[in-house]
């Protein structure tokens, strides 16, 4: 007879340990990173007496959390794909957007103008005022210069602040995840439900994935290891390797910037990592910086270079006329050989050092017209100027500066382009992962609510297997009377 | 059975109506600007292109401009040829007139007052102006071409324009050409500018003659000219000399057939130009309507698509009402 009770016993404890995990199911529906659990239920020892087996109720041996190790995996690598291209399309879309030139007045239709106002000089170069608009338009042209190198220059040291910052992140995650694996030992150590600390370390290690491709797993003394892909351990148990940032000087900056970054563990300061992460943030991030933006710069650097130089060889080569003076052979030389942009001595920045010559900023009548010496009429130079417009002066002569130009916008719209795509794609992908892992890990409130009925009929029912070995309690009691 | 727990139903309601409204916003910004290419990742080819073709527009903009500058000093030249070969006609007629013995002294005093009129009224026309530039002084335009000798102190400057991409032509005649010389055209000693330059510092500098004025100024008071011409008109009449005069008559027939010629030469530079004209203006409509091509929006295309994407928003919106709204425990009350 006691049997019945302690069946019925062990029935409601069932019941109600089952009714406790789908209560903590539902509250914690939307939890970031939960899976759901269940009571882990059997059929409780069977005792042997007088040759009968006879059953002895249930028995509770555990909460299980239902994980999804393959899933977790691969969504770790879809956050990891998506974040380098998601990184990629936010910074070049703010390069793309130093170049749009669909609304405003860009470098393109500037120096556009500037050649124009040119052929304008030609067609009167006499005039004062003529001179005084290719001047102002040759000042655009320096400004426009000067703005896009800066900006982007702006853009690489953006890059070198934000590595700065996410190290602190990511060295935050490595110590949170490595006191998270110090718990877990902690409590399976002493037998208990680690489920929670599970999804916690899950959604860690997901963070981490933001920044690099991660990979784990438990070594044979059951310590938890994660990998940093082609980098090396991050941790180990409850080590962390830290992660930092130095800034290199010019002789071996990674992109031709003084100040620019490199990443290294802390503990071996001399080995530089950089180069070693292949996908995630970090890589997206150092990838703009050496790569895309180095390449502009020096598309850049090599457009003013070249403006530069070849305006000046033919500017140098005019005759400067000045009303009451005549030019006679001795002094000609006084008024030619005139710059007209400030000579560069190379390629190298020259977008930042552009400038008008001295000579052309003091005074406009240092801007050249005549090939020949007093003659205010000739136009010769300002038409030659005007035709550089349309000389192939780029890429060993097969394109003018204005196809070099428009090829490095074409570049910066295609792999724009390309990202944004890319970018798309990997979102779909990593929406896709998560709504696979969700649907089995993630709560059903449905399922929550019919399984609560099931229980509380269970309850129900083992209550009444109690009630019923009461009155048969009852009756055996009463038979004495 | 796919099993659909909480969150991977909100997660992909949440995603389709993000995509949605990014599609949305997308179309909304180019039906805003109506420009389907917005930015040079929209479509990078057709936007360089479009920035190129809108510097074509430009330059041929600026052709026009030059061309109307070319006009306007090539119809001043025209004129002047004009009043040049009327003068010089009148001046044979009298010559003719005067070189037979029919008239006395007296009377070829008064045509040589005539004469002298006619020779200052030629010296005007070779010192004609446009804005603050003499026409006929070649490159050095601020300076009077002709003193009241009748001497060039001009140079032989040939002032070329741009009118269309790669096109040059010449917008003045040089008073030498007008007014001096059998021969028609001297050869130039000034280079043309080395347009294929800049690429490297060492490209030579092109050979100047400082002293080529000077040669030239010599080299034309030896020759004949418009002005020896009528004073030597003059001077016969004055002598009383028919002899003279009557040799005379064949210089201004072949004066008179040079300025015609070069008439012609500069009706031909000015049909040119407006021909060039035309011909850039149709090129304008095509390349713009190209470069709308390129850049614009497909109005009616763009707006088909808004409504068919918020037609779309407000499917997913009202899947989502039911979707969210409801679960299991609705049913058990």
């Amino acid at each position: 007879m006691t049997d019945i009770l302690s069946i019925g016993k062990s029935g409601l404890g069932a019941s109600k340990k089952s009714m406790e995990v789908a209560g903590h199911n539902v509250a914690n529906a939307n939890t970031e990173g939960y899976s759901r659990q269940r009571v882990k239920q059997t059929t409780g020892v069977p005792i042997t007496k007088d040759g009968l087996v006879m059953g002895s109720g249930a028995r509770v041996h555990g909460v299980e959390r239902i994980d999804a190790k393959h899933i977790e995996q691969r969504l770790a690598g879809a956050i990891t794909s998506h974040e380098y291209n998601h990184e990629r399309l936010e910074q070049l879309e703010q390069v793309e957007s130093i170049f749009n030139e669909t609304e405003s007045e860009g470098l393109n239709k500037i120096v556009n103008k500037f050649f124009n106002s040119f052929r304008d000089l030609a067609n009167q170069p006499e005039n004062e005022t003529m001179r005084s608009v290719v001047r102002d338009n040759a000042k655009l042209i320096v400004k426009d210069f000067n703005r896009i190198r800066s900006t982007l220059d702006e853009l690489a040291r953006g890059v070198d602040k934000r590595l700065e910052r996410e190290m602190v992140n990511i060295n935050q995650i490595s110590n949170h995840l490595a006191d998270i694996n110090k718990k877990i030992t902690n409590i399976e150590a002493l037998g208990g439900e680690s489920g929670d600390l599970r999804d916690q370390r899950d959604v860690a290690i997901r963070s981490l994935a933001e920044y690099f491709d991660v990979s784990t797993y438990t070594d044979n003394k059951n310590h938890f290891i994660v990998n940093a892909e082609g980098v090396g351990t991050i941790i180990s148990a409850t080590e962390v390797q830290e992660l930092a940032v130095k800034g290199q000087p010019l002789e071996t900056s990674p992109n031709g910037m003084s100040g620019a970054v490199e990443i290294y563990f802390k503990n071996r300061p001399s080995g530089f990592i950089s180069d070693k992460f292949a996908n995630g943030k970090l890589a997206s991030l150092l990838k703009v910086r050496n790569v895309d933006l180095r390449k502009m710069q020096t598309d850049i650097d090599q457009v003013a270079y070249t403006l530069t130089k070849s305006v000046n060889a033919i500017h140098s080569k005019g005759f400067i006329y000045k009303p009451g003076i005549s030019i006679e052979g001795e002094n000609a030389g006084e008024y030619t050989n005139v710059n007209f942009f400030k000579d560069l001595s190379s390629s190298e920045n020259a977008s930042t050092e552009m400038s008008l010559s001295d000579e052309v900023q003091e005074d406009l009548a240092n801007i050249v017209t005549a090939l020949a010496p007093n003659a205010p009429g000739d136009n010769r130079i300002a038409l030659a100027i005007s035709k550089l417009e349309n000389a192939k002066l780029m890429a060993e002569g097969t394109s003018t500066i204005e196809d070099q130009y428009l090829k490095s916008i074409g570049h910066v719209g295609v792999q724009t382009g390309k990202a944004r795509v890319d970018t798309e794609q990997s979102e779909g992908l990593l929406a896709q992962t998560r709504a696979i892992k969700e649907r089995i890990t993630g709560v059903s409130i449905d399922e929550e609510a019919a399984n609560m009925i099931k229980f509380q009929h269970a309850y129900e029912a083992s209550a009444k297997v109690l009630k019923a070995a009461d009155d048969m309690f009852q009756v055996v009691l009463g038979i004495k009377r | 059975m796919t099993r659909v727990s909480e969150n991977s139903n909100s997660a992909s309601l949440q995603f389709s109506l993000e995509k949605t409204k990014e599609r949305l916003e997308d179309l909304q910004m180019k039906g805003s600007s109506l420009k389907k290419v917005r930015r040079p990742s929209d479509n990078p080819v057709s936007n360089v292109e479009a920035m190129s073709l809108g510097s074509v527009l430009a330059d041929n903009q600026q052709f026009l401009r030059n061309s109307d500058v070319a006009l306007l000093h090539l119809n001043q030249t025209e004129q002047c040829l004009d009043q040049i070969s009327e003068i010089l006609l009148k001046a044979k007629d009298l010559a003719i007139q005067q070189s037979s013995d029919f008239y006395d002294q007296d009377i070829r005093k008064n045509v040589s007052n005539d004469i002298i009129q006619m020779r200052n009224q030629l010296l005007a026309i070779s010192n004609r102006r446009v804005g603050n530039k003499y026409i006929f002084s070649g490159f050095n335009t601020l300076k009077i071409p002709f003193d009241l000798d009748g001497n060039y102190t001009g140079d032989d400057g040939k002032i070329k324009l741009e009118i269309s991409k790669d096109f040059f032509i010449p917008m003045n005649l040089t008073g030498k050409e007008v007014f001096y010389s059998d021969q028609l055209v001297a050869p130039s000693n000034i280079p043309e500018p080395d347009l294929e330059t800049p690429s490297g510092e060492d490209s030579e500098t092109p050979a100047r003659d400082l002293a080529s004025n000077n040669d030239l100024e010599s080299r034309f008071h030896k020759r004949d000219n418009l002005f020896s011409q009528l004073t030597t008109l003059i001077s016969a009449l004055e002598n009383n000399d028919p002899k003279l005069v009557q040799d005379l008559l064949e210089k201004f027939d072949s004066s008179i057939s040079r300025i015609i010629t070069l008439r012609t030469r500069v009706g031909s530079l000015v049909n040119t130009a407006m021909t060039t004209r035309s011909q850039i203006e149709t090129e304008n409509v095509d390349k713009e309507a190209h470069r709308s091509k390129l850049t614009d929006a497909d109005v009616a295309e763009l707006f088909s698509d808004i409504t068919k994407q918020q037609q779309v928003l407000r499917t997913t919106y009202q899947s989502g009402k039911t979707m969210l709204n409801q679960t299991l425990l609705d049913f058990l009350r």
